[in-house]
């Protein structure tokens, strides 16, 4: 800036000085406050002025960083809530088979349970009707053979009485006769 | 009392003695026994024993026993003599015997032969039927 200054001052030299002369400036002082600036604004470029671009570079890549690092952050969430999805989806699916597979187990079980009391109850029905059969056998045989004392009794009480003598000779020749034979 | 094979065949020998014409005489029996006693014999009481039992079974085989419901007529029992003789040979002796509870007909009994044709009989069978 200086330098364009005195260029111009160069250049136009009248008209400067004139203008320099009725706003009051006054060259020596002006160029050791520009100079004692420049120093300033030197000192405060190292010392703070870059310090502080410094950090805030740091901050911006500590925020770039964070930003990155929660784009990962949600990439990973995405993609553990798809996991998450495709595992529940999954046991949805592997519980639907057990379920199913339960069921049939049951209804296999179920069958053969009523298998077995069907076959029980018929085992049972049998020898029922076996036990119910030899009863009336036994029953029918108690019965034929009371029937049998009682005819017996009837006749050895009746025979004796109405056997007469020619009837006992008969008998006794057809005995006589056997052993003829 | 054991009695031995030995004393079984000099018993049957004894018995052998004992006949007449295939049957059993009762005076050669009892002279075969006295003598048999005399002359003292160790195993004489089993011998004797089996004899005896010889002669038991060969009474039974030779004793016919005719029960009737009623007394027979003596045609009757002539008929059945003749009849037993016949089928047995000689020396059969026959015992005829009275018993009401055959209801009617008669039974013969030589040995082991049994002829059943009384009313009792028939009445048993029908029963074991039922």
């Amino acid at each position: 800036m200086n330098a364009f200054i005195f260029l111009v001052a160069a250049q136009s030299d009248s008209q400067v000085a004139q203008i320099a002369r009725t706003f009051g400036v006054d060259w020596p002082h002006l160029g050791a406050q520009i100079i004692s600036f420049s120093i300033v604004c030197a000192v405060l470029y190292k010392f703070a002025y870059r310090r502080i671009l410094e950090m805030l570079e740091q901050r911006r890549q500590q925020i770039a960083l964070g930003i990155a690092n929660a784009e990962k952050i949600k990439a990973e969430l995405d993609k553990t809530e798809s996991q998450r999805l495709e595992v529940i989806a999954r046991a949805h699916t592997q519980g639907s088979k057990f379920i199913e597979e339960a069921r049939a187990a049951a209804a296999r079980v179920q069958q053969e349970e009523t298998n077995k009391a069907v076959a029980a109850a018929e085992q049972i029905m049998n020898k029922a009707r076996e036990a119910a059969a030899q009863d009336h056998d036994r029953m029918l045989a108690e019965l034929k053979r009371e029937v049998g004392n009682l005819v017996v009794q009837a006749t050895t009480t009746v025979t004796g009485k109405i056997l007469t003598a020619e009837d006992q000779r008969r008998l006794a020749e057809e005995t006589s006769k056997q052993i003829a034979v | 009392m054991k009695i031995t094979k030995k004393a079984k065949r000099e018993a049957k020998q004894l018995y052998r003695f004992c006949l007449l014409n295939g049957l059993l005489d009762e005076n050669r029996a009892r002279q075969v026994v006295q003598r048999f006693v005399a002359t003292g014999e160790r195993d004489c009481l089993p011998i004797l024993t089996h004899f005896l039992r010889l002669v038991k079974l060969d009474c039974v085989q030779h004793t016919a026993t005719i029960e009737s419901a009623t007394l027979l007529p003596e045609d009757l029992k002539t008929i059945v003599q003749t009849e037993l003789a016949h089928r047995y040979g000689l020396g059969l002796t026959t015992a005829f015997a009275q018993r009401p509870e055959l209801i009617g007909g008669m039974r013969i009994q030589v040995g082991c032969d049994v002829y059943d044709g009384s009313v009792r009989a028939g009445l048993e069978a029908l029963k074991r039927s039922f």
